[in-house]
């Protein structure tokens, strides 16, 4: 019992990375029908965002403040900083391909993606870094189930931060506007809501999140290297699709799926397989689902 | 039409006039090439590899070249990429054999590439040396690839004697990356060796992740449920930090070793002190190293600012063996093929080489014969010496 | 823009069989002047691989010297033969144009062949940068037929081209090498070369099997979910190699035997573009380009679209495989960690920067980035800020790749140009 305890706290944990990362993902599929792969090294960029900060805070603040205080700050600032990311490369790479094929605006995505991940090795070298604590990390045993104080503090400000997104998108105008977007974007435009500015909003949600999971990863893995984005940024794509379009909820419940099945493999099956077994799950689950979880019927017609 | 012609006829003087100012006979000139990832996986370890050859070339400028034969030759590095791609570093080979006509390769580090780029090299009778693949398959038939290191067949079963000598353990859980070369095969010897001494089934967890993984908290926690008293795990310096914390998060307490990829002096910058303590198979020890070993560390350490991993030094020992064998084979005939052989057959001669890690000897596979060293971490974050073992 | 046109006006006449001429004559002089005289006296210190892109960067000291090779051994030969042998040339042409098509496709290309085959005669890494771009070109074609004209979003082809690449080695290297991993040979060694072709589709096949995979599930719906369904076929494939240790696992395969020559690749890669060219000008292109512009509407015109679709990835990716099994015979050394993310990134790269829905495009956006990637060499990290940057100016100047929707036409290329 207290092992697949263990293995539940492992995995929302693990899961709650997939979850804010694909929710970004997602907003931004659900709102233009792009994807945008960029949104991996846009994490990345997040990341090291939000070391430049954090390490700013420590050294500087340290002693003045209490941790919350900075805990709460690095955020903050970061998810301003990062925001700006999202808008830089909506404004590069995706509105110039606002009519061309939904691929093209991809491979800008992606190629972009590449110019963060060089651009970083570039300016910081081969070194790569070390997230400093905000915390003081606990390790706590109840009944021979460990945890940490961050494991619990990821879990926590994730669903946090995924609630909040869902009150914005459901209760705001401009949630509205993102919502009736994403239902039509050639008939919304023509009701007065700009498409240039609810873009670059989605997007910058989408970075601002990111950047948040990207804070939240540094406490719980701590080491930052410039390809760190490239494989969960495929995997949130993975966890984006499978949610459904447009669908937040779908989106964090698949990003948990995706961690619940990866721990979850390896604790069953010999974890040589893990990749092998839990891809032919997704696999499966699509064959029986072809449209995701919560997806909706396509309203307009699909561009090439 | 004559419009055309008169513009090619300027642009064909105009480029002459430049163009002779550089001409004259072709003067040999020592390449030596270095195939190294300064991009990819495991960025460090390309630099520290272009770092100790740029060392090297230095000295070698300072004496005015390279002595062979009683003429002094100019020489120079070619560095190439190979982005921790095998093709690329197949690419890079053949490149840097046929276009750039080197001498003597050195590298690539890590066996996924240099098993490959080892064929290339013996295909084109191109002496190659790389100083950190610890593959069998690197070396094996391939009379002109060699190696400045001890094998994998050779670390595993040290690592597991000494965990059995120092602590007396007889139960032991293995952590390794699946898609990685080198971490799979060392797994597995050293698998072999440990359930030799154990019996079969004394390796009480076997556990893999994936390339990139960072979340190795499932593993963990079979591994802690298996009941196993250490833990081996032979990673490389970015995985090495996350795995140690983790295993701590989730109340694991044993020892945990590794092997000498952990060597990197960034293992502990980013690890911190859940590391300290902790013990690992090398091929150098950093601290208290004296003489030539010394003087190699403050010398990289004030050009660059840290102290150099086992990567560097090994690269330099490579590159010094090469230096050697260039000044044994005698006389450089201008023909690349001819002299690239007669670097071979100088360097499988080279006997008792006394390198920063070791004194070495090649075997017939062109494998040297050295000791591994035990290192222990100590409370300082420094690699300790902690014990030699030798063949 | 005087001269521009001037020059146009100049060369308008001389035909496709002219320009290869030009072009024999070019690497002639390369072959039999280009070490000894030419570089010699411009100093550079070999004849320059990749028209001089390397040196240049590498060492700016040497740009006049390279300027000036290239001028002398290439450009001004093509230029001076082509418009000197014009009249020559377009009489050929001419009575080329009365043979049948098939015979006259042959003779151009034979002529082309033994342009390149001077041309990397003369060092092998030119060689090797060839033959990895042509199995880059069936790659991309490949790729076209499924993300072009049939308008998906697939990531799979690392997959299809590792199961290519495994099972054509594990052929050649079960019935033809003596090697630890298999054992001795099942067959004389001398039989390899030709049953080779055979090995080729027998990894294709099983490619094209194994995509059913990707297309049972994904073709019951329309929609994006190719691409996921298509990315975790990638990691699966990936996965299953690695623990499968009887083939090496992640150590990878090596020591197949040298099979891939230039001449074979070649020919493959005319075979590919011949064969990818009649499919997707035949009705089951028509119906594929149908069901991607309108699906319900191919429907009622009774096209099975469905079927459309399977067939059409079962192809793709059968070129895939083909393309995987050169690629293995040309390294001579596979591992999992090939065929993975980043593989997936250039293959995605070469075939919308060339462009969608065209085979020529295909072709030109593989030899742009391999080419590319190779001349960009000496920058090191970046070759990778600026290699992005290109692509993205494409794409935003060029939204479905430089030369889309462009089928060719073997006559209007090879016709005389005789006004």
């Amino acid at each position: 019992m207290d092992y697949f305890l263990q293995n539940l706290i492992n995995a929302l944990q693990w899961g709650s990375f997939y979850a804010v990362i694909s929710i970004g993902y997602s907003m931004v599929y659900g709102v233009l029908m792009v994807f945008n792969f960029a949104h991996g090294d846009i994490f990345m960029l997040g990341t090291y965002i939000g070391f430049a900060i954090a390490t700013l805070f420590i050294a500087v603040f340290s002693a003045l403040l209490p941790t919350w205080v900075i805990f709460a700050a690095v955020v903050i600032i970061t998810m301003f900083l990062a925001s700006w990311i999202g808008v830089f490369v909506e404004v590069v790479g995706y509105r110039p391909l606002r009519q061309a094929p939904r691929a093209s605006a991809a491979i800008t995505g992606l190629m972009i993606g590449i110019i963060f991940e060089t651009g970083i090795l570039i300016f910081l070298g081969a070194k790569r870094l070390s997230f400093p604590p905000l915390m003081e990390s606990h390790v706590y045993n109840i009944g021979g189930v460990y945890f940490t104080n961050i494991k619990v503090m990821v879990i926590v400000i994730s669903l946090i931060l995924m609630l909040a997104l869902h009150g914005l998108i459901q209760k705001t105008k401009w949630g509205m506007a993102m919502r009736a977007m994403s239902f039509d974007f050639l008939a919304v435009p023509l009701m007065g809501v700009s498409i240039n500015i609810i873009a670059p909003l989605t997007f910058a949600i989408g970075a601002g999140l990111a950047s948040v999971a990207g804070i939240l990863y540094g406490q719980a893995y701590p080491i930052l290297d410039p390809y760190m984005g490239v494989l969960i940024g495929w995997k949130a794509f993975v966890a984006a699709i499978l949610g459904g379009r447009g669908s937040i909820k779908g989106a964090a419940m698949a990003g948990y799926l995706l961690g619940f099945i990866e721990i979850f493999v390896a604790m069953v099956f010999p974890s040589t397989f893990r990749d092998l077994i839990a891809y032919s799950i997704i696999l499966l689950i699509l064959t029986y689902r072809p449209r995701g979880f919560f997806g909706m019927e396509y309203s307009t017609k699909l561009r090439l | 039409m004559r419009k055309i012609a008169f513009l090619l006829v300027v642009a064909v003087a105009f480029v002459m006039v430049f163009a002779f100012s550089g001409c004259g006979d072709r003067e040999t000139v020592i390449k030596v090439g270095i195939n190294a990832p300064l991009t990819g996986d495991i960025p460090k370890v390309g630099e520290g590899t272009k770092y100790a050859a740029q060392m090297w070339l230095e000295d070698i400028e300072k004496a005015g070249g390279l002595e062979v034969g009683g003429k002094k030759y100019k020489v120079e590095l070619v560095i190439e990429d190979n982005e921790s791609k095998s093709d690329s570093a197949v690419k890079a080979n053949t490149k840097m054999i046929t276009q750039d006509d080197v001498l003597v390769i050195v590298g690539p580090q890590s066996s996924a590439q240099a098993v490959p780029a080892g064929e290339v090299a013996n295909n084109y009778k191109t002496t190659m040396i790389s100083p950190w693949s610890t593959n069998p398959a690197t070396t094996l038939d391939r009379p002109y690839v060699f190696r400045g290191c001890f094998l994998d067949p050779f670390q595993g079963p040290v690592v597991a004697n000494f965990i059995i000598e120092e602590f007396g353990f007889t139960k032991a859980a293995v952590l390794y990356d699946v898609a990685s070369d080198y971490p799979k095969g060392l797994a597995e010897v050293f698998k072999a060796a440990w359930e030799k001494k154990n019996g079969a089934g004394s390796i009480v967890a076997y556990e893999s992740f994936t390339t990139k993984d960072t979340d190795f908290s499932s593993q963990l926690t079979k591994i802690k449920r298996s009941g196993a008293q250490v833990l081996f795990t032979p990673q490389y310096y970015n995985e090495v930090p996350l795995i140690v914390k983790q295993a701590k998060d989730l109340g694991w307490t044993g020892p945990i070793v590794g092997s000498d990829s952990w060597g990197s002096a960034e293992t502990v910058e980013l690890c911190g002190e859940p590391c300290y303590g902790q013990f690992f198979s090398s091929h150098y020890a950093a601290a208290g190293a004296k003489g030539a070993t010394k003087e190699f560390i403050d010398r990289y350490n004030k050009a660059h600012g840290y102290i150099p991993d086992d990567v560097a030094a090994l690269t330099w020992d490579a590159l010094r063996l090469a230096q050697q064998a260039i000044e044994n084979a005698g006389e450089l005939t201008g023909k690349i093929e001819t002299d690239r052989t007669a670097v071979r057959d100088a360097l499988a001669k080279v006997k008792d080489f006394a390198g920063i890690t070791g004194n070495m000897t090649f075997t017939e596979e062109g494998d040297p014969i050295k000791c591994a060293v035990i290192v222990k971490i100590n409370d300082k974050g420094e690699y300790e010496f902690y014990k030699s073992v030798c063949p | 823009m005087e001269i521009a046109r001037k020059f146009k006006n100049t060369f308008s006449m001389v035909p496709m069989f002219g320009w290869l001429s030009g072009a024999l004559a070019a690497v002639l002089v390369e072959y039999f002047l280009g070490y000894n005289y030419i570089s010699l006296v411009l100093g550079l210190p070999k004849i320059p691989v990749l028209f001089g892109t390397l040196i240049m960067l590498k060492t700016p000291i040497m740009i006049p010297s390279v300027l000036a090779y290239d001028l002398i051994v290439y450009i001004i030969p093509v230029l001076t033969v082509a418009k000197l042998t014009a009249p020559a040339t377009n009489k050929i042409a001419g009575s080329l144009e009365k043979i049948p098509i098939w015979l006259s496709t042959i003779i151009h290309l034979v002529l082309f062949y033994g342009i390149m085959h001077l041309w990397a005669g003369i060092n092998d890494y030119r060689l090797l940068v060839l033959k990895l771009t042509m199995v880059s070109i069936i790659l991309t074609i490949s790729i076209n037929v499924i993300n072009g004209y049939q308008g998906e979003f697939s990531c799979s082809h690392p997959g299809f081209m590792a199961v290519g690449a495994y099972v054509a080695s594990i052929l050649t290297l079960v019935l033809f090498v003596n090697d630890k991993m298999f054992g001795q040979a099942l067959l004389p060694a001398e039989l390899g070369p030709w049953l080779f072709p055979f090995i080729l589709i027998a990894g294709g096949a099983v490619a094209a099997l194994s995509s059913l995979i990707v297309a049972i599930p994904s073709f019951r719906t329309r929609g994006d979910y190719l691409a996921i369904i298509s990315l975790a076929f990638m990691f699966i494939v990936k996965s299953a190699i690695e623990n499968m240790n009887f083939i090496g696992g992640a150590r990878g395969m090596s020591s197949q035997p040298d099979y891939a020559s230039l001449p074979v690749i070649f020919c493959w890669t005319i075979l590919t573009i011949w064969i990818v060219h009649n499919f997707v000008t035949s009705i089951m292109g028509k119906a594929l380009n149908a069901v991607r512009d309108d699906e319900a509407a191919s429907e009622s015109m009774t096209v099975k679209t469905k079927k459309t679709k399977i067939i059409a990835f079962m192809f793709g990716a059968f070129w895939a495989g083909v393309a995987g099994g050169l690629f293995a015979h040309i390294l001579r050394f596979i591992n999992p960690g090939t065929f993975s993310i980043q593989r997936l990134a250039e293959i995605l790269a070469m075939v919308y920067f060339g462009g969608l829905n065209s085979i020529i495009g295909s072709i030109v956006g593989a030899v742009s980035i391999s080419l590319l990637g190779e001349a960009l060499r000496p920058l090191e990290l970046f070759k990778w800020i600026i290699i992005p940057l290109i692509l993205i100016f494409v794409m935003i100047y060029r939204p479905y790749g430089l030369i889309s929707f462009k089928e060719i036409n073997v006559k209007k290329l090879f016709r005389s140009k005789n006004k």
